[in-house]
């Protein structure tokens, strides 16, 4: 933009007041506030700086759209859906009585071929489909004060509908934790050596910290009619239910992944991981489908190509704008401030 | 004393005059010295909204009415019953207030609940209660309690510090007023009494320089004959004074000693500062009182030195404080049309919610057997012994529910935080109006003034200018100038006495009184005036001036000088024109000296000389005249009158002297003819008869309480005929300063000006020519008719004849410079009374908008407002009236806006308008400069709340179709209530006060700017749906960016509301940023400073540990992805604006544009530009 010379509409600024004010005179005291002349920069565009402000925007587009593809190419990912393949075929109602039924075998076998060299860390996600965590009922049904503070208990009012059970106060209450995930997972290589899964951190310091006391243990939970997901130990306090911190982080978008653990070690490129998991979540119910997801990441996060095309697409649209308006100007070049184009020059007489 | 003592020379001072002198003539006395038209119905009332147009049948009616109750007395249901000097009987049924006053509207404990029920009058403060209301159930509780009152409470909180502090000042001011002191007859002693503590119905004292406490009639005064000045200018900003007159019959009498039993009939308490009627029973004789005999609250006693009133009217009831109304109010129609397209806003959030709701029955519908097991919807909850559904109640209420919550999510989609920003604007746009000192005018000492505060943007669309002449156009400072006396001109040449003679003076006790201004003299005139009687001119001279010094209602006013030997006599009056007139008689010797209500003193040609006035006949605007009926020393009587020329034709004989009538006609026309204003007077002596009869019907008129108006023109209507003519005088009314270039301006601008004046055709059109207003290469129509038909007739042929001109003019110049030929239109009342109101007006209709000045004379008030209300009712063009009387209080208020002039007569237009200013020609910045920037800065800010609203509401409707429509809101709910209050609001209105497209140099120089206003191109539906268009695209881009950056990732719903809020806040400020024309540090601070206010809250948001979106935000900031979504989405939205408005401007630039781009690189119009190689492009 053209921000020289900062000035100032100096039309009146000179002395305004010649005469001597009279007294008990109304004449508004004179400043540049109140006559509206405060020194001021107008930018006026002019095609140079038209032009540049969009060779700007592509020269820095450009390269951040490439480097973003670049690291989203490098991240390798692996997406397993299990959920199909996990349990005895049947119908919908079939499926859900399975997967309600304590006793039957949930237990499950998945093997994974690595395409490329993953670095360490791998990050192991289990990813739902179709899965409202952001649903209106879901998101207010919780109590951060209960999680919190070992006193406030029973401060479960806006946990409805799962408060209380049995006529005590549920630690911790609400929605979202009574439907904790709990599937799990454990991985093997090929020659059968473990991959230990570092189920540590996998949650923010910050919640582990100040949001989750460390003196509140769980208790009265999942001890309703109705489990709606994981069982958690009443020995370790909130603060280190590391799978309940993430898990209560509710996911902004129907379609999202939840941290799972971390394998800190590399895995070589045509490896092959056996997974066993224990397939417990009900997701039959709803057509949700759960995936395993190990991948690793770059400083952009996860792989996506979408922010490197958007940045190429923009700096292209950029390019290709400064390159129609370098034409315009060169075609149809327009004098700034010409009076001949002012509409009472143009068509005399006016309409 | 006699008749015959009062012809004495050198006499001191009146007050030796006896004051038992009272004749039986006197006693009839005390009539209305007021000359203007003040007591016509619908002016009066100054609260009163527009005078409707086509209210004449109404004021027939009224007419009719109150001559009907003339007939009959005040019953005692209508009156207010007043015992002089016994406030017990008159408070007997405590019906009439006390004086103690309270303007303040609340006390400690009704402040709470007056307050807020004022408040919840305005539609906004509904709608947000509304909301408020039904977030509360717990049905749709939406947001938390805290969130969901904040906004209401905060505007609320606002207005009620704002209304408290006001009200704490009234409470302060009221405790003064109540606590002064006046002293009141008590016990037949004056006693000093507080304010407050007067009652109806007691006599109070004043002396001079007091304060009036309330509306009293007057009883005696220090003046032997009972008069008492005034000044008015707290009630109605007039400054000069005037005369009230105390009853001849209480004069005498001295409250401590007589005690004064007496009964006052008078009217209910009303807000007519100019009138009063009442009668007063005094020792059994009844007398007529009228405004002249009343004073009213807040009015100061001058030059009396004491005055005795008994107390009518009190506190609240008292005609000031009645009157203490605020102005008229307008709606601008900038804000009807934004209304418009509120309502289409309104219908898009009908369509969002609809689809919302509809969307979510269907999602229940489909996973409806689902609901009871799904872990994020469980219908039922367990958890009670019985089970029962968990806030379900089937799909049809969860329809309407959904309905009724997105309505609560999505409410900032009707900006009702708009209309409060509109008010503060508009507060800071009058701020900077007031302060303008090019607006300030040095001689009446007046700042501009902003009545009403809701329609400063129509400033910058005025289309027609009506205007007033006199005093508008004009100075208003009468100056005598030729004299037509008996058919003899005398124009000749002028001569100042300055120097010589200085002026004339007379001796006085040996001190010399000269009038206060002098006037240029004709040599000629002033040698004959000399020779007093004994020729022939000069006894029609002596007639001639005797009436200038006689019939008037101008009150000498002797003011001391330095030298002790010298004193000045000051004229006071009301009507400029006579003030004009008596320094002229002075001048030529006849030297007004005294009057008093029975009598006046003229000191003639040195001889001091007293006149009975027997009687007056006040002016009025139906006709024209006034007349005083004079006893001369010599016992004859005579009747002087003095009026507009075509309503003293009618009345003066023409069977004698009809050579000289023709003669002053033909005078008359000459003198108009170079833009001065004529008076004729007429005289007649009066026999014994008919003196006599005409005595008993004044007198009856004037003691009837009701319709007294009407009735004393009857009788002022059967005595002015058959009269002599004995001359005519010539005013010049000097141009105002700056009024041509104004016109100029302004017919530059496109803006049509008319001017509608009450004076004659002739003075109308030679005061168009000298203001410009009119030109020498116009064609005129002039249209004077007076029959329907030929109204008619001269209306069609003036039709074609204008069609014709009109195309043969653009034949003749191919069209290229039509504005350089033109056509006026010149009409008069007459024939507008036969063309307003019937189907001839659509014919006028044409014939005006073909003509490019029109000029209407000799026009009543009412047909005023009905010419400005032909034009409102046939074109959406804006309006504008301006003008300075009282006669200009119905244009005023039916004209879209209404500028008073604060001149000389008075303040009744001021009253009526919404804006005030001192001389005409600040119209020129006040509408191209200011009107444009008003208008410009108020229809950018409706677009941008628009668009800065809907953007907002469009990100949370995108994110409600990914929650399984179930109106989840990711930005958190502070965030969303904050939005419109704190993050956003700031700069929208500092940007709207402070902005300015173009500087006052350019808009001054090109007065053609000002066609953006006319041609609504800052606001109109095109450039709406391109900014719904705009927000759209903007909504979609802030939404989906990340949504697709973070779809499949572990991104919780807190963090990315984060990034959705900071996304749309630097967005909506940087949109503005980009059209900001000038930056100025207060601009800079205001829009960066909303950004740093926004993140600082978002960060004190995410610092709460019991808020679910702990440390969000700065966990989202410690990734990379963030700062490129950031910045991406700025970029990615604002790119198509950005081009498309470089495109335009480069292609299609507006004059705005071409006009600002020469204001900043200074190559200046005028050289054309051809010289100055600059196109950036090849550099």
């Amino acid at each position: 933009m053209n921000a020289n010379a900062p000035s100032s509409s100096s039309g009146g600024a000179g002395s305004p007041d010649v005469n001597a004010p009279r007294r008990n005179s109304k004449r508004p005291k004179y400043s540049r506030f109140t006559q509206q002349e405060l020194p001021a920069c107008k930018p006026i565009l002019t095609p140079k700086w038209v032009i540049s402000a969009f060779m700007l925007v592509t020269v820095v587009f450009i390269p951040i759209g490439l480097v973003s593809l670049f690291a989203s190419r490098d991240v390798v990912e692996i997406v397993d859906r299990y959920d199909n393949a996990c349990i005895p075929p049947g119908t919908k109602s079939q499926k859900v009585q399975h997967i309600q039924d304590a006793r039957s075998n949930k237990t499950c076998v998945r093997s994974l071929t690595v395409t490329k060299r993953m670095k360490q860390p791998i990050y192991v996600y289990y990813q739902l489909d179709n899965y409202y965590q952001n649903h209106r009922r879901y998101v207010k049904s919780r109590s951060d004060q209960q999680l919190r503070n070992r006193g406030d208990e029973n401060d479960t009012s806006s946990c409805d509908p799962e408060n209380e059970a049995n006529g005590m106060s549920i630690v911790p209450c609400g929605l979202i934790a009574w439907s904790l995930f709990n599937d799990t997972f454990s991985f093997s290589t090929r020659n059968n050596s473990q991959l230990n899964v570092n189920k540590r951190e996998i949650s923010w310091k910050s919640d582990r910290d100040e949001k989750f006391g460390s003196d509140v243990f769980p208790k009265n939970f999942q001890n309703g009619s109705l489990i709606g997901g994981g069982r958690l130990n009443e020995s370790i306090p909130l603060s280190q239910q590391e799978d309940l911190i993430v898990w209560m982080r509710t996911a902004a978008l129907p379609t999202f992944r939840k941290l799972y653990g971390k394998i800190e070690v590399d895995i070589e490129e045509g490896e092959t991981i056996n997974v066993v998991l224990e397939n417990r979540y009900n997701t039959y119910s709803f057509s949700g489908k759960k995936k395993l997801v190990l991948s690793t990441t770059s400083w952009l996060g996860g792989k996506n190509n979408f922010i490197g095309i958007a940045y190429l697409s923009v700096g292209g649209l950029c390019f290709l704008l400064a390159s129609t308006f370098t034409i315009i100007y060169l075609v149809k070049p327009r004098h700034l401030g010409d009076p001949t184009y002012l509409s009472w020059n143009r068509n005399p007489g006016g309409h | 004393m006699s008749l015959d003592d009062a012809q004495i020379v050198n006499v001191n001072i009146p007050q030796q005059q006896s004051p038992n002198n009272s004749s039986s003539q006197e006693q009839i006395q005390s009539k209305s010295w007021r000359t203007n038209s003040l007591q016509e119905p619908g002016f009066v009332d100054l609260g009163s909204k527009r005078v409707p147009h086509g209210s004449r049948q109404g004021d027939v009616d009224s007419e009719r009415f109150s001559i009907s109750m003339s007939h009959r007395e005040i019953n005692d249901e209508d009156a207010r019953l007043v015992y002089v000097n016994d406030p017990l009987k008159t408070n007997e049924r405590f019906e009439f207030a006390g004086n103690s006053i309270r303007t303040a509207k609340y006390s400690v404990f009704s402040f709470l609940p007056r307050n807020l029920f004022e408040q919840f009058h305005r539609v906004a403060y509904i709608y947000f209660l509304i909301i408020a209301i039904l977030n509360q159930l717990p049905q749709l509780a939406v947001f938390g309690r805290g969130a969901s009152i904040l906004p209401l409470s905060f505007v609320l909180l606002v207005t009620a510090v704002k209304d408290a502090y006001e009200d704490w000042r009234r409470h302060r001011s009221d405790r003064i007023e109540n606590n002064r002191m006046c002293s009141v007859l008590v016990n037949e002693k004056f006693q000093e009494k507080k304010w407050k503590d007067i009652q109806v119905g007691e006599i109070i004292k004043f002396s001079v320089d007091d304060t009036i406490p309330c509306d009293a009639v007057l009883l005696s005064t220090s003046d032997p004959t009972g008069v008492a000045y005034i000044q008015t200018i707290n009630l109605d900003g007039e400054s000069n004074l005037k005369t009230r007159y105390a009853k001849q019959e209480t004069l005498s009498k001295i409250p401590e000693k007589d005690m004064i039993n007496g009964l006052i009939r008078c009217e209910k308490p009303n807000r007519n500062i100019y009138g009063f009627t009442g009668t007063m029973e005094i020792d059994g004789k009844p007398l007529s009182l009228g405004p002249s005999n009343i004073v009213l609250r807040g009015c100061v006693l001058k030059n009396t030195n004491w005055a005795v009133g008994v107390v009518v009217y009190c506190g609240r009831e008292t005609k000031a404080m009645l009157n203490s109304s605020g102005a008229p109010s307008k709606r601008s129609r900038l804000e009807t049309r934004m209304n418009r397209e509120i309502i289409l806003l309104s219908v898009f959030l009908v369509a969002l919610c609809m689809a919302v709701s509809v969307c979510a029955g269907v999602w229940l519908k489909r996973h409806e057997s689902e609901l009871e097991i799904l872990q994020f919807y469980r219908k039922r909850d367990y958890s009670e012994p019985e089970v029962e559904n968990y806030n379900y109640s089937g799909v049809g209420m969860e329809i309407f529910f959904t309905f009724l919550m997105s309505v609560i999510v999505f409410q900032i989609m009707i900006p009702i935080s708009l209309y409060i920003s509109m008010e503060l604007v508009r507060v800071g746009q009058a701020y900077f109006m007031i302060r303008d000192d090019k607006m300030y005018d040095e001689t009446s000492n007046s700042r501009f003034q902003c009545r009403a505060l809701n329609i400063n943007e129509d400033l910058g669309q005025i289309k027609y200018v009506f205007s007033d002449k006199t005093g508008t156009l004009t100075e208003n400072k009468m100056e005598f100038k030729y004299a037509s006396i008996f058919g003899v001109d005398y124009s000749g040449e002028r001569t100042n006495f300055e120097g010589e003679q200085r002026g004339y003076c007379i001796e006085v006790d040996g001190q010399v009184w000269r009038p206060k201004m002098k006037v240029e003299v004709d040599k000629e005139l002033l040698e004959l005036s000399k020779t007093g009687n004994s020729t022939k001119a000069g006894k029609h001279i002596f007639d001639f001036f005797l009436a200038l010094a006689a019939c008037n209602t101008i009150v000498p006013i002797v003011v001391d000088t330095s030298d002790p030997a010298e004193k000045l006599v000051d004229y006071q009056g009301e009507s400029p024109d006579e003030q004009a007139l008596v320094y002229a008689a002075a001048a030529y010797g006849f030297m007004l000296m005294e009057r008093t209500s029975g009598h006046i003193v003229i000191n003639i040609q040195g001889e001091r000389q007293r006149f009975n006035v027997l009687g007056m006949h006040e002016f009025d605007s139906d006709r024209k005249r006034m007349s005083v009926i004079l006893g001369f020393p010599d016992g004859s009587v005579k009747v002087i009158v003095k009026g507009a020329d075509n309503s003293m034709f009618g009345i003066i004989d023409n069977s004698i002297n009809l050579d000289i009538i023709k003669a002053t006609e033909g005078h008359l026309h000459s003198y108009s003819s170079i833009g001065l204003r004529t008076l004729v007077v007429g005289m007649r002596e009066l026999g014994v008869p008919e003196f006599e009869q005409w005595q008993s019907s004044y007198e009856t008129a004037s003691t009837a309480v009701m319709g007294r108006v009407a009735l004393l023109r009857k009788v002022a209507i059967n005595l002015e005929n058959n009269l002599e003519i004995v001359g005519a005088s010539a005013i010049e009314d000097r141009l105002q300063k700056g009024v041509p270039e104004a016109i100029e301006s302004l017919r530059k601008a496109d803006i049509k000006v008319w001017v509608l004046t009450g004076d004659k055709q002739e003075t109308a059109i030679s005061i168009g020519y000298s203001s410009k207003l009119l030109t020498s290469n116009m064609r005129r129509l002039v249209i004077n008719s007076n029959s329907k038909m030929s109204s008619k007739k001269s209306l069609e042929d003036a039709l074609v004849t204008s069609k014709n001109f009109l195309a043969s003019e653009d034949e003749d110049t191919g069209g290229s410079d039509g504005n350089t030929n033109s056509v006026a239109l010149i009409i008069d009342g007459t024939s507008l009374v036969y063309i307003l109101d019937t189907e001839l007006e659509e014919k006028l209709f044409q014939l005006a908008s073909n003509c490019a000045v029109v000029l209407c004379c000799r026009v009543a008030p009412l047909q005023k407002a009905g010419i400005v209300a032909l034009i409102k009712k046939r074109t959406d063009d804006m309006t504008l009236a301006i003008g300075d009387g009282a006669n200009d209080v119905s244009m005023i208020q039916m004209a879209d806006v209404g500028i008073g002039i604060s001149g000389q007569e008075g303040r009744q237009a001021v009253m009526a308008s919404d804006f005030a200013m001192g001389q005409f020609r600040f119209l020129v910045p006040l509408l191209l400069v200011h009107g444009h920037w008003n208008y410009q800065r108020m229809g950018y800010m409706i677009l941008y709340n628009f668009y800065r609203n809907a953007v907002f509401v469009l990100v949370l409707f995108w994110y409600v179709l990914f929650t399984g429509f179930t109106l989840t809101t990711a930005i958190t709910e502070w965030s969303s209530v904050l939005y419109s209050v704190l993050y956003t609001s700031v700069p929208t209105i500092v940007i709207a006060i402070l902005d300015k497209d173009l500087s006052r140099r350019s808009l001054m120089t090109y007065p053609q700017l000002y066609g953006a206003g006319q041609r609504q191109e800052s606001y109109n539906s095109t450039l709406f749906w391109l900014t719904i268009a705009d927000t759209l695209w903007q909504s979609i881009v802030v939404f989906y960016v990340p949504l697709f950056a973070y779809w499949k990732s572990d991104i919780d719903g807190s963090s990315l509301g984060d990034l959705w809020t900071l996304a749309v806040v630097f967005l909506v400020n940087i949109h503005l940023a980009m059209d900001v024309i000038r930056w100025t540090w207060i601009s800079h601070a205001s829009i960066w400073g909303s950004i740093i206010a926004t993140c600082i809250c978002v960060i004190i948001i995410d610092v709460i540990p019991v808020l679910p979106g702990y440390w969000a935000i700065f966990e989202l900031a410690s990734q990379g992805s963030f700062w490129v979504c950031l910045l991406g989405i700025q970029i990615a939205a604002l790119v198509p604006r950005f081009g498309i408005k470089m495109v335009k401007q480069h292609c299609k630039p507006s004059d705005i544009q071409i006009a600002s781009e020469a204001d900043k690189f200074g190559n200046s119009m005028e050289l054309g530009g051809q010289e100055i190689e600059m196109n950036p492009a090849r550099r």
